[in-house]
């Protein structure tokens, strides 16, 4: 049913969509540039972050856009002090950080399912079931909200990345932290900062999702597999790779419906797929990641 | 090399105290069942450690090669109408071919960068058995013949299995193999440099490692006459691997032996107590977070820090070598 | 000089705009020591990548005793008789000597006698006394020995050598240098990137000097050092006249 009115639902919907992706992939995309290291409690702090806005919103009837924003200073906290507390102790050993924070991943589901338990949660908002006609299609308020704030926030960082004094601190511990540590800056403390700042957006990008989808403590592991397939695609030279990247995924998804004998439950397959994909055909996107790693030329 | 200077006689004797049991207490079945699912666990937890512990690449989708091997033996036996020992060279296989193609692909990203794409790659594994309902049985799993051999024998079969995947494990340590796998955990780099043709290895090492999880995945099926996607393909399989060797010691002979024993009891009294089902997930990231911290090398790490024994292992307390770039 | 053993046929490389490497053409024949030379981001470490499979050339073939090399993976270049040595050691460093010379023994040509190969070596480079120590504790000299015995144990035709006179004291140079002789005499050939002069007028027969990326001389290193394009761009003063 290839009409210019499913079209462009769909084109629109993978737009909107990609802008939630990109926000919380930059997340990500921050941390591993500072410290090289993936962040796997990216998929934790998503999910503590929506159940946040989920308790404003039981407890306060806060909306939950002004609860993302709420929760903000929070998380940014939270991701300083994990990154003190353990990541720095381990942070020289990938494999090790990595377990660290899987581990805090298992905890903190563990802990949401404790707390709020297993059902399936959504926020309704007097906006929910709303709808903007732009050019005569029918565009879930709900949709365009997220994707404006994200923009919004995506905004903000780039400024922060390239117009003040913590921003350039930040880009040279990510090129090389000796020579900013020769040049007065402290990389510890940088990368404690953009462990905050990435926790943070993660965090924002989880409230976020609470206007569109309902959720279970488990819904974290999904999008941290989306998020590493997007930088992996997009590369992480700049938030632009990452932005696009967000937005393959996000097209790919939204139009996989079309697929004869499509099931819902076999989306979240699609970013996989796209990662195996993409390591086959190694774009510029992977060699970079690849080369700092292993230390040698790019091919 | 910790407990002596010979792991396959030291190997083969722990093998032949394990086999004396069924002889002494043939009619207990409980520690027949335990012992069937201990030895299931061991050789889970070996066979993980030599692409997690040996080659370093550390791995989260180990449940997809528990899951195919199950489901493979589980298709030809009821559908088919195997003989269910006959299936289970073949479950073992299937499981290489999904591990080649997990493999090829995913060993082009290093380190940790593979680990995380291996987490999508079990969760796939699923979504795709319960998809396709018709063979698999779907969500609702798969019911089996029940005419299955005594408990005895799970035992005895188990113990071959464990037995045979630990030998391999101390025959890989002292052949050049394992030397190219200890070498591309430290410097990929420079072992290619010196010849070690390091994409076939670590694809190697990860399909033996899968054919032992296949064949172990059809032994446990037989023995539950049931096999469901959660259970065959579930992440807690992948995270219990990964546990028991943090547990145990990565990358060393005896560690995931060890780290199984240690977990296996651990995890049944979480998941029969109901007050500790809740908490399971809290209880293996607590444990996880907690050896990171503070004994990274397992138990075995601990041992060589008392002394007992002499240090080997994946050394997750120090920095991997960083030369500048 | 004999028969060709590597010949570089109009090799270049490129990185995106940059031009690491622009159209350079050499020869090198069995059983000689060749040095090559120039300013740092002179094409020398990527010319020498693309020697050793590191790095694909953009355009260009090098031929090894007859085979296209160019383009295969490092460890096929090693199995092919071409090795190298890291300018930045890199030692396994939780392996002992022996283990590490043990894999480059164990995957290189000479797999089938590996046990022999890690003795011989350990006592031609001096190692012998090292041989359970492991790599991580050793000094910066002797792991620029283990790095030439690592290279030396794969059986190597030819030997790329990347500085492996910077660092060292100069009585462990001239250890290296008479090791390089040594090497040669027996009939391996040896591709010798250097910094160091003295070195490079030391051992080599044959100098080949790069600067952005082209090969702009080539001779003896009198001939060279006496090259005014060659003092210009590089030197400041003649071969051997210093350090």
């Amino acid at each position: 049913m290839l009409d210019w009115s499913n079209v462009s639902t769909l084109a629109v919907a993978a737009i909107l969509t990609a802008g939630l992706y990109a926000t919380m992939s930059f997340g990500l995309a921050l941390v591993y540039g500072v410290m090289k290291i993936i962040n796997l409690a990216h998929a934790a702090t998503m999910m503590l972050a929506a159940f946040a806005v989920l308790s404003l919103n039981r407890a306060f009837a806060l909306d939950p856009i002004i609860g993302s924003i709420v929760i903000l200073p929070l998380f940014f906290v939270a991701g300083m002090t994990l990154y003190s507390v353990a990541v720095r102790r381990v942070a020289a050993v990938p494999i090790a950080s990595l377990l660290l924070l899987f581990g805090t991943w298992l905890v903190a589901q563990n802990a949401a399912y404790l707390i709020w338990g297993s059902e399936d949660q959504s926020i309704v908002t007097p906006y929910t079931y709303s709808t903007i006609d732009v050019l005569g299609l029918h565009i879930a308020v709900t949709r365009i909200v997220p994707f404006v704030m994200s923009f919004l926030m995506l905004g903000a960082m780039r400024w922060l990345l390239g117009s003040t004094d913590l921003g350039r601190a930040i880009r040279a511990v990510s090129q090389d932290p000796t020579a900013a540590r020769l040049s007065g800056i402290w990389p510890e403390r940088t990368a404690m900062i953009a462990f905050g700042i990435g926790t943070m957006l993660s965090a924002f990008a989880g409230g976020m999702f609470t206007l569109i989808f309902s959720f279970t403590p488990d819904f974290g592991g999904v999008f941290q597999l989306k998020s590493f397939a997007i930088i992996v695609l997009g590369g992480l030279e700049s938030f632009l790779g990452v932005a696009l990247g967000a937005l393959v995924l996000a097209t790919i998804e939204s139009f996989s419906i079309l697929i004869p004998g499509w099931r819902a439950s076999l989306v979240n397959l699609l970013a996989f797929g796209l990662l195996v994909i993409a390591l086959v055909v190694l774009p510029g996107g992977i060699a970079s990641l690849i080369a700092r790693r292993t230390g040698r030329a790019v091919q | 090399m910790t407990f002596g200077r010979n792991p396959y006689l030291t190997g083969i004797l722990v093998a032949g105290v394990c086999a004396m049991v069924p002889i002494l207490r043939p009619d207990d079945l409980t520690i027949l069942g335990v012992g069937f699912l201990t030895f299931i666990f061991v050789t889970q937890a070996v066979s993980w450690n030599l692409v997690g512990g040996f080659a370093g690449q550390v791995s989260f989708g180990f449940a997809a090669f528990f899951g195919t091997g199950a489901y493979v033996t589980a298709i030809l036996w009821s559908h088919a109408g195997w003989d269910p020992i006959l299936t289970l060279p073949f479950a073992g296989l299937a499981a290489m071919v999904v591990a080649l193609l997990v493999g090829l692909p995913c060993f082009r990203l290093s380190g940790p960068y593979f680990s995380i794409a291996t987490i999508g790659v079990g969760e796939a594994a699923r979504v795709i058995a319960i998809n396709l309902d018709n063979i698999t049985g779907g969500a609702s799993g798969l019911v089996l013949p029940f005419n299955v051999p005594e408990k005895a024998w799970f035992y005895r079969a188990g113990l071959i299995l464990a037995t045979i995947t630990f030998l391999v494990a101390a025959w890989i340590r002292r052949h050049r193999f394992g030397l190219a796998l200890f070498s591309l955990r430290m410097d990929q780099s420079a072992a290619e440099s010196l010849g070690v043709p390091t994409a076939l290895f670590k694809n190697l090492v990860h399909v033996v490692a899968a054919f032992f999880v296949g064949v172990s995945a059809g032994l446990y099926v037989v023995y539950l006459s049931y096999a469901h996607p959660d259970q065959v393909f579930g992440f807690d399989l992948s995270i219990g691997m990964v546990l028991m060797n943090v547990i145990g010691g990565i990358g060393t002979l005896w560690g995931p032996v060890l780290g199984a024993l240690i977990y296996f009891p651990i995890r049944q009294l979480v998941l029969s107590d109901p007050r500790l089902v809740a908490v399971n997930l809290l209880v293996f990231g607590a444990l996880l977070i907690l050896i990171i911290l503070f004994e990274p090398g397992g138990l075995l790490g601990l041992l060589a820090r008392a002394g007992i024994v002499a240090r080997s292992g994946l050394r997750l307390a120090q920095p991997a070598e960083k030369r500048p770039e | 000089m004999s028969e060709t053993l590597l010949r570089i046929d109009h090799v270049s490389k490129r990185f995106g705009g940059l031009v690491a490497v622009n159209d350079v053409s050499l020869d090198i024949g069995r059983g000689e020591i060749v040095g090559l030379i120039g300013p740092n981001g002179a094409g020398k470490t990527t010319l020498f990548g693309c020697v050793v499979g590191l790095i694909r050339p953009t355009a260009g073939t090098i031929t090894f005793e007859g085979q296209r090399v160019d383009g295969l993976s490092q460890h096929a270049v090693v199995r092919r008789g071409i090795c190298h040595s890291h300018q930045i050691p890199a030692p396994f460093p939780f392996l002992d000597v022996r283990d590490n010379i043990r894999v480059g023994a164990s995957f290189g040509r000479r797999r089938a006698e590996a046990a022999l190969v890690v003795d011989r070596v350990l006592v031609r480079t001096g190692l012998e006394a090292l041989a359970t120590t492991p790599a991580r504790n050793l000094s910066v000299g002797n792991l620029k020995l283990l790095e030439l015995a690592r290279a030396l144990a794969t059986g190597p035709e030819l030997i790329c050598l990347d500085e492996v006179g910077s660092g060292v004291t100069p009585v462990e140079l001239d250890r290296i240098l008479q090791l390089i002789r040594d090497l040669n005499a027996e009939g391996t050939t040896i591709l010798y990137i250097e910094h160091n002069m003295r070195a490079i007028g030391a051992v080599c027969q044959r100098v080949i000097v790069l600067d952005f990326g082209q090969k702009i001389a080539e001779g003896t290193p009198a001939e060279i050092g006496a090259d005014p394009r060659v003092i210009e761009a590089y030197l400041g003063a003649p071969i051997g006249a210093g350090g």
